[in-house]
């Protein structure tokens, strides 16, 4: 038996220099962090940078090949039996009997638990009420990922895995679904998520990760990480041409100068003192900065930053 | 135990929906049943024989006596080019013709009197048959004519066996049939499950491994307890197929069949990767243990080599077990000999699929 003396104080999970080999490729490169009780905390990558294979270990569907890995207070690879009962898993991939109706599924899911919740409270839960009767088969990609975060929430878990949960979700499902977690949030669960979407991780998270190549490469606040990384915000406006970036650049209080999409974005500390300056050199060149504006860093800076490609890529 | 049933429960709904499993389980061993018994019910074994008696006397009539006589031989009496046509319809397997003067030639002993015989060498079993049964008939003549008594009688008795038509071969056949195939198939929606993860997000709950495999060997044991009624029903509502064995010994086989089957089905679905190559794996599985174990021919009438290949197949044991016991009525002790042989196969596949079967 494992010890089940954990404390509140305690890390809900806590991941110790965790490794996962697949023939070559190290999946998983060491990866430790913790997760606190009541918090939800985001793992974010790209493809391919480990999230789901680090979530897997933590679910004790996988053996890692080094590291240790306590959830709830529980060896997860060694005594993953006792840790299932109490964790709710929504796959990347919804995985459902396709044969069978979202009531059905709900229903057969909760009989594998000693108190699973009645199908009526997390169908009108997840707003699928139209689709009781509907086999899975049929559902839309959308509703289906919601009939496995349902599935996820059929023991009532003290800890919830979701894997991408909004994938597939249109804008409107999406905002619901947030609302699901920041309510199982505020009911005291701890929620683990992975996510593409930056926004989502901004709006959920109380703490995130940022995995790539096996590795994390930034944990902290969203605020923590954007502050770390970018002490300025940037001023903004349409290319001008004739206002090179080194006379940008000389401007008080710029750090740095870059180039997007037809924008220029200038960093700095001092951005009343930078925007008069730009008027001004504008202002000598006879024209008027379209779109001018300030903008703080956002996690996509960070990502962008960190790993020099944008996520969604 | 209730995750078991419950997840038993589901696996049978998931089935029932399911057009293909359910054409593939029920109602092709049904219309093989149906078809083969409506082709073969009812068909006599009498043999029909063409007799012109040409000469007209009570010699060529005693003879005639001696051929209708026989059992099985049901005598037709046309004249000669009328037989001959109908021979050559097939509704007929032979013409007799005694010809003009034979009472004359019998009674000078002027050297054996000819009897001409019509026969097909094409239909070499209706051939033989025809010649011993036309050589039996004239040696009785030959030695009545001799006038002294014979010397030896043969003394038929007969013995009552159960009336092994085709149909109540076909009955256990068509059912060990079926059972393979149920436990074959199960590598389908195995496989399929693996391939879309619910294996996966199944093990994520405090489901056990083998309460998963269970229910899935408990469903499909259901099912075969329901092809077996439906299989045996029909023959013995529609062709009266009467069951001689024990109950008990038929149970024990379907079981002990389907167990071996559903394990051979896991072998299948630790080596098919995805549902497509679990697909063709099960075809190129059940084909050849359909044609080859006995099902619709017996598999003494097979080549040596096949046989020796068919005597390897479990579907052989468990079809040869079911119809020894439910034609003949066949008793445990010649019939161990099926247990054990489906013993080892289910043995062997299960160590197989214990082995080399993957969850995800």
């Amino acid at each position: 038996m494992s010890s089940r003396g954990a404390t509140a104080a305690d890390p809900v999970i806590r991941v110790t220099g965790l490794e996962k080999t697949y023939g070559e490729t190290r999946a998983v490169d060491g990866v430790s962090f913790e997760v606190r009780a009541g918090t939800i905390f985001g793992l974010l990558g790209p493809n391919g940078a480990g999230k789901t294979t680090t979530v897997e270990v933590l679910e004790g569907l996988r053996e890692p090949d080094g590291g240790e890995v306590r959830v709830l207070g529980v060896d997860a690879v060694r005594h993953p039996d006792e840790l299932k009962p109490r964790i709710g898993v929504s796959l990347q991939t919804a995985a459902l009997y396709p044969r069978l109706t979202v009531t059905e599924v709900l229903e057969l899911f909760a009989g594998f638990y000693p108190h699973g919740r009645p199908a009526d409270e997390l169908i009108a839960l997840m707003d699928l009420g139209e689709k009781r009767s509907t086999r899975t088969q049929d559902l839309s990609g959308g509703q289906r990922q919601r009939l496995s975060v349902a599935l996820a929430l059929v023991n009532d878990p003290e800890l919830v895995f979701l894997d991408e949960p909004t994938t597939g979700m249109d804008p409107a499902a999406r905002r619901a679904l947030w609302d699901v977690v920041l309510g199982l949030r505020s009911a005291g669960h701890t929620v683990l998520l992975t996510t593409h979407y930056l926004e989502e991780a901004e709006v959920l998270c109380d703490r995130v990760a940022i995995m790539d190549h096996g590795k994390i490469l930034e944990e902290g606040t969203v605020e923590e990480l954007v502050r770390r990384r970018f002490k300025e915000r940037a001023v903004r406006f349409d290319t001008i041409d004739g206002l090179p970036d080194q006379q940008l650049a000389a401007m008080p209080g710029v750090s740095s100068v870059k180039h997007e999409d037809g924008e220029v974005l200038v960093y700095t500390a001092d951005v009343a003192a930078t925007i008069g300056a730009v008027l001004g050199a504008s202002e000598a060149l006879g024209v008027e900065p379209e779109n001018l504006g300030v903008r703080r860093a956002t996690l996509e800076d960070v990502f962008l930053d960190l790993t020099g490609r944008a996520l969604r890529d | 135990m209730r995750a078991l049933l419950l997840l038993t429960v589901a696996n049978i709904k998931s089935f029932t929906r399911d057009r293909a499993a359910l054409f593939w389980t029920l109602a092709f061993p049904l219309i093989f049943v149906v078809l083969f018994g409506s082709i073969f019910s009812g068909g006599n074994n009498d043999r029909s024989i063409g007799f012109a008696d040409l000469d007209g006397t009570p010699a060529a009539g005693q003879l005639r006596t001696a051929f209708a006589s026989i059992s099985n031989v049901k005598l037709v009496e046309k004249p000669e080019d009328e037989l001959l046509a109908s021979m050559k319809k097939g509704e007929i397997s032979a013409v007799i013709v005694v010809p003009k003067g034979y009472a004359d030639t019998v009674a000078a002993k002027a050297g054996p009197a000819q009897v001409t015989v019509y026969t097909d060498p094409s239909q070499s079993q209706a051939d033989g048959a025809t010649r011993q049964l036309v050589g039996f008939v004239l040696s009785a003549a030959n030695q009545a004519a001799s006038g002294v008594p014979p010397a030896v009688a043969p003394d038929f008795k007969p013995i009552q066996t159960n009336d092994l038509t085709f149909i109540s071969y076909l009955v256990p056949s068509i059912l060990g049939m079926s059972l393979m195939q149920l436990g074959v198939f199960a590598a389908i929606p195995l496989v399929a499950d693996r391939q879309k993860l619910i294996l996966k997000r199944l093990q994520a709950t405090p489901l056990r491994r083998w309460q998963l495999v269970g229910s899935n060997v408990l469903m499909r044991l259901l099912i075969a307890m329901f092809q077996t009624a439906i299989i045996v029903g029909v023959g013995s509502a529609l062709y009266d197929v009467q069951i001689a064995g024990s109950w008990l010994l038929i149970g024990a086989l379907i079981l002990l069949g389907s167990l071996a089957f559903i394990a051979l089905g896991y072998v299948i679905a630790s080596f098919a990767k995805t549902e497509e190559a679990a697909n063709g794996m099960t075809s190129v599985v059940q084909f050849p243990l359909m044609f080859l174990s006995g099902t619709f021919f017996p598999i003494d009438a097979m080549p040596d080599a096949l046989r020796t290949v068919a005597r390897a197949l479990p579907l052989t044991y468990l079809g040869d077990g079911l119809r020894q016991v439910m034609v003949d009525g066949t008793p445990f002790s010649p019939l161990w000999v099926c247990f054990a042989f489906l013993g080892v196969w289910l043995v062997v596949c299960f160590a197989i699929a214990a082995r080399y079967f993957k969850w995800q």
